[in-house]
């Protein structure tokens, strides 16, 4: 296996739990998501040499069911946009049937649509987040990508439900999430009807928006019927996660003190030297901008940081009320501009996102799905956002989308 | 009709049949049927359907005519034919006739199109196309295109028309239209100014007018006695989805009148420029005081078109026993409602109890909303309960309650909050219950406005400091009596819109002083900002007053647009940016070298750079995280975009309650049980990943060197 892909390669894989329903299923995780024994280090200084203790909650819920865990692939620094990351292209390589990556802004939808496979984003608080390595808690979701949607389904069945572990899950659990094994994931629901979020097609440049709207014609012969939505206040949602992103990762990466785990600074001569310098070295570049714009709002700016959550009360009622009348909103994963250099600012991150980062804003679920927006510059992804609870609806609006016999492979 | 031998693509007409024309245009659509080739063929006044056939093109023209694409520039000749019965095209003006082409020459290419300009149909019941669904970001970056659409072309045409049809009125009226300095002196009242750097004095700046008002006053000290102008203003405000930095005011201004005056001439003024979209004003627009709009209404600029008044019912529930109201009597609170007519059916007690007393109301402001449906000649709530006998009978007679209607009422300590939350309710009930009439035009005058309005340490001016008072015998150092004071200045408001206003002006530099000094502004202050001003009130000023109009809300409103980049031919977008030209625009440092401006933050510190520098220092230090110095820039530049950010969302937040997290955190208790230590920190395991370790311990800097 190729150690450019994989940042720990599990030498002796554990014999898998007879007879689960991911039996002989081939899987990788981010290494934001602790495996116990395994190095842990979520792409940053901050957790340098840092080994597990416990295994995630997904993941012993992953090994129960019979999957093989094949090793941890490279993140991004602490899952903060895509520098580095390798997750897809584990599964593009074909060295692994499903990965799980760490979704803030849409780094496992636009991974996903980059590499032209599945992508899916499940409702807030219907996968346990314990022991993952995090960064903005209220938004941060653990992302499930394969090759197809039979394995999204399998996978997100034998990871989701209540963790005790979790308290961001809530008291009143999600209704089950349970996939028809078998039978057409398509079939459930006679009629289903899609939104197009207008102000979400004008970060397309204009032979983006003809594979959309030829995408869309698709949609439409496939039986799911089509409305235009308007939203307003569609670019508050990247302003309303820039401002809440940054106070919770700026109060989440609190807990790097460089004492309990991680990189400590040498010969600092007194306890606030010691915090100042080890923590100075260990945030890269970006990170550090969006921590401390983070603390920016935290300290110097505090009612800023409530009136973004006001604006996010009102995105989620809004979104809501999109959702009135339709199933789901239909949009494209990522813009094909932003793509051609590494983000370097935390506007540029911002910048690959715009469209994605909207369903870690509400926490509604969003799948994002292959070959129907091919553009010079690589699949866009056509995403599906469904309301918040209905992971499987999602699921079986796209099975209709793929004959059973053309689905991406 | 015919120029320079071309004709008009939309006059040709029946009474044209035969002869040979000169054409020329843009290809607007295309339909081939194989042999034959049909083009729509566009200009300025309008489509002609032509046509290539063999049977009377040449073939080598046939053959030139199919490299045709939409948007082509072309120039063609042919003879004009009436249209075999049932090809006639309804979509268009000359939809009964074609012309037969004979020649084509194509004077220039078009690219591929960003986006389909064509909006009318080729057939009859084909569909028109329309940019509804094209990004505005898109038309805006290509907006020549853009304007090429005949409906486009028709918004700067009315444009046009509506702005004339003002200057020719005006003139007749005796006005004259006299420009007034873009480059102007820089006042901080108001909005943030444009600024110009100025080459010859360096580290000096011109700013842009945000209007011409002082220039105006001093054509009337001038003696020119009626003066118009349509006149480009700019302001630098905060980003709101319909206005841009730069717009166009007819600003107007006139010697010994009144304000029966400027009612008069302004009325027959709006009347005549919506004259021009087909719309008849009712006459005389109806007055309503600023006081009477709070009372009623419940803002400064009413929407008239429909009823829904508020009716004062706090001297109702004087004695009352409701726990609620009473303790927002007892804090000298008011109680205000209002009776929506016959809609108790729509207005279920699910959606007044749920929707509006729950969720829509709050979001006013307000902290609830009482509600009652009369029914059988009685009220029917969820707290008439606690009314007494007599209270109920007065509310039934005070808002002439009827079986069917609904009683909404908002109660508050603050007065303010009452009409302003029952005014957001009003707007909000009439959307919703579809009481707001089409095709309906409301104007009205709003007068009597405050002077001034409280400040946290004293008094601004309301409108501005050059509007004369009701009365000059006020004490400028009485606060209270000075928010008292009421003002000659005056609104023109249509369907809940500000169109424009102005005011009867000071002309005695007495009182004028006394408003500068009410203000709190000291004499060197007076004198720096306004002594060229106020010297020229020394000399024989004449009473006078004017008004000013938006010329870009006019327009839209007139020809129902929705929004006033459509009636502009270059807007900036929502961004107060430019697609086309990329504006604004980094410049070179030559440029800035040659304007001093490099060296503008030498003599004179940049404000804010030293408290930038000082705002790292801070959040380094209380998040503990170290800076090398090659660090900073980048740190800088994130913290400039979060201040954009706070404003962004300072502009736009409402009041909703903060969400902090998609689902409410839930409480996580240990189970019952004694307390234990966790095994991983009893094995040892938690010491494994510490970067440095003493004995069982954690290790760590010494507190102090």
């Amino acid at each position: 296996m190729d150690s450019k892909i994989f940042s720990y390669i599990d030498p002796s894989p554990p014999a898998p739990a007879d007879g689960g329903a991911l039996s002989g299923k081939r899987a990788a995780v981010q290494s934001s998501i602790s495996v116990k024994g395994w190095p842990t280090e979520a792409g940053s200084r901050a957790l340098e040499g840092f080994i597990a203790l416990e295994d995630a909650t997904v993941v012993e819920r992953l090994r129960a069911a019979g999957a093989i865990l094949a090793g941890n692939t490279h993140t991004g620094e602490l899952g903060f946009g895509l520098a580095g990351d390798t997750a897809s292209q584990a599964l593009k390589n074909g060295l692994v049937d499903v990965t799980l990556m760490t979704d803030t802004l849409g780094e496992g939808r636009v991974a996903a649509a980059s590499a032209g496979v599945f992508g899916f984003k499940p409702s807030y608080g219907r996968v346990s987040r314990f022991g993952l390595v995090g960064l903005v808690p209220s938004m941060d979701c653990c992302s499930i990508l394969g090759k197809s949607l039979d394995d999204l389904a399998a996978f997100l069945e034998a990871v989701e439900g209540h963790d005790d572990r979790d308290p961001s899950m809530g008291d009143t659990p999600l209704e089950a999430f349970r996939m028809g094994r078998g039978s057409s994931p398509g079939s459930e629901r006679s009629s289903l009807s899609a939104g197009v979020v207008v102000q979400s097609l004008e970060s397309l440049n204009a032979g983006g928006r003809k594979v959309f709207e030829e995408a869309l014609r698709r949609v439409e012969k496939a039986g799911i019927a089509l409305r235009e939505v308007q939203c307003e206040d569609f670019d508050l949602f990247r302003i309303v996660h820039n401002v809440i992103g940054s106070v919770e990762a700026s109060s989440s990466c609190g807990k790097f003190d460089g004492v309990r785990y991680g990189h400590c600074a040498a010969g600092a001569k007194n306890w606030n030297e010691m915090y100042l310098r080890s923590r100075g070295e260990s945030f890269g570049r970006v990170l550090k901008a969006y921590l401390f714009q983070g603390a920016y709002f935290q300290f110097e700016n505090y009612p800023a940081f409530e009136r973004a959550c006001s604006l996010r009360a009102k995105l989620a009622q809004a979104g809501r009320k999109w959702l009135d009348g339709v199933d789901m909103m239909i949009l494209p994963t990522r813009c094909a501009a932003a793509h051609d250099r590494p983000a370097e600012t935390v506007e540029q991150v911002y910048d690959i996102f715009p469209l994605t980062l909207p369903a870690n804003v509400t926490g509604q679920p969003a799948l994002t799905l292959p070959g129907f927006l091919p553009t010079s510059a690589g699949d866009l992804g056509l995403q599906l956002v469904g309301p918040a609870g209905g992971d499987r609806l999602l699921l079986e609006a796209a099975g209709r989308l793929y004959p059973r016999t053309e689905e991406a492979r | 009709m015919m120029q320079n031998g071309r004709w008009d693509c939309g006059n040709v007409s029946m009474a044209d049949a035969g002869k040979e024309i000169h054409l020329a245009g843009w290809v607007d659509a295309l339909r081939d049927h194989g042999e034959v080739l049909f083009m729509h063929l566009r200009d300025r006044s309008g489509i002609v359907q032509v046509v290539f056939s063999p049977e009377f093109t040449p073939p080598e023209v046939c053959e030139r005519a199919r490299a045709l694409r939409s948007e082509y520039c072309v120039a063609l000749n042919g003879r004009v034919a009436e249209r075999a019965p049932g090809t006639e095209n309804p979509h268009i003006e000359t939809g009964t006739l074609e012309v037969l082409v004979q020649d084509l020459s194509i004077l220039s290419r078009a690219a591929a199109l960003p986006f389909g300009i064509s909006e009318k149909a080729m057939v009859a019941g084909g569909a028109g196309g329309g940019v509804d669904s094209v990004a505005e970001e898109l038309r805006l970056q290509y907006r020549y295109l853009d304007l090429r659409r005949p409906s486009m072309q028709q918004n700067l045409a009315k444009r046009y028309r509506i702005i004339k049809t003002a200057r020719d009125f005006l003139d007749e009226k005796g006005f004259l239209e006299i420009e007034t300095p873009l480059l102007t002196k820089s006042t901080p009242e108001g909005a943030r100014d444009y600024l110009v750097p100025s080459r010859h004095y360096p580290k000096h700046f011109y700013a842009l007018p945000q209007s011409p008002q002082l220039f105006k006053q001093l054509l009337m000290v001038a003696g020119f006695e009626r003066y118009f102008q349509v006149v480009r203003c700019f302001r630098d405000e905060d980003l709101r989805p319909n206005r841009q930095p730069e717009f166009t005011q007819l600003d107007l201004e006139a010697s010994f009148i009144d304000e029966e005056f400027i009612y008069e001439l302004v009325e027959e003024l709006v009347s005549r420029m919506f004259a021009v979209g087909g719309v008849t004003l009712p006459r005389p627009f109806p007055r309503m005081t600023h006081r009477d709009a709070m009372d009623f209404y419940g803002t400064d600029r009413p929407d008239t078109r429909f009823a829904l008044r508020f009716v004062e019912a706090t001297d109702i529930f004087a004695d009352t026993q409701y726990s609620i109201f009473k303790q927002i009597l007892q804090r000298g609170g008011r109680i205000k409602g209002i009776n929506v007519r016959g809609q108790s059916e729509k207005l279920s007690k699910n959606v007044l109890q749920n929707e509006y007393a729950k969720e829509i109301v709050p979001s006013f402001g307000a902290k609830g909303m009482t509600w009652m449906r009369v029914m059988d000649g009685g009220l029917e709530s969820n707290i008439v309960q606690f009314f007494s006998e007599q209270e109920r009978h007065a509310v039934l007679e005070r808002f002439g309650a009827q079986d069917g209607d609904v009683i909404l009422m908002i109660a508050d300590s603050s007065y303010e909050l009452v009409v302003s939350a029952l005014g957001q309710l009003r707007l909000h009930l009439a959307e919703r219950l579809g009481l707001v009439p089409s095709g309906v035009f409301a104007p009205l005058w709003v007068t009597d406005f405050p002077l001034f309005e409280a400040t946290e340490d004293g008094v601004t001016s309301n409108h501005h400091p050059f509007t004369a008072p009701h009365r000059e015998d006020f004490n400028p150092s009485d606060r209270e009596g000075l928010l008292d004071l009421r003002s000659r200045a005056y609104d023109v408001v249509v369907n809940g819109e500000e169109l424009g206003g102005g005011s009867i002006r000071i002309n005695s530099k007495e009182l004028q002083m006394k408003i500068f000094q009410a203000l709190g502004l000291s004499r060197e202050e007076i004198e720096e900002k306004f002594g060229f001003f106020v010297r020229a009130l020394d000399y024989g000023a004449p009473p006078h007053g004017g008004l000013a109009l938006g010329m870009d809300r006019v327009a839209s409103m007139i020809l129902g647009t929705s929004s006033i980049r459509e009636v502009t031919a270059f807007p900036k977008n929502r961004s107060a940016y430019c697609p086309l030209t990329q504006a604004p625009s980094e410049v070179s440092l030559a440029q800035l070298e040659e304007l001093g401006l490099l060296q503008l933050g030498e003599a004179k510190p940049i404000p804010g750079v030293q408290e930038q520098q000082e705002l790292i220092e801070t959040l380094s230090w209380v998040s503990r995280i170290g800076l090398e110095t090659d660090e900073r820039p980048a740190i800088l530049s994130a913290l400039a975009d979060a201040r954009k950010l706070a404003e962004i969302v300072e502009s736009r937040a409402g009041r909703e309650e903060p969400l902090f997290a998609p689902l409410p955190v839930a409480n996580r208790m240990r189970e019952k049980g004694p307390a234990v230590n966790s095994p991983l920190a009893a094995g040892g395991e938690l010491l494994k990943n510490a970067p440095a370790v003493k004995g069982n311990y954690f290790k760590v800097a010494s507190i102090l060197d």
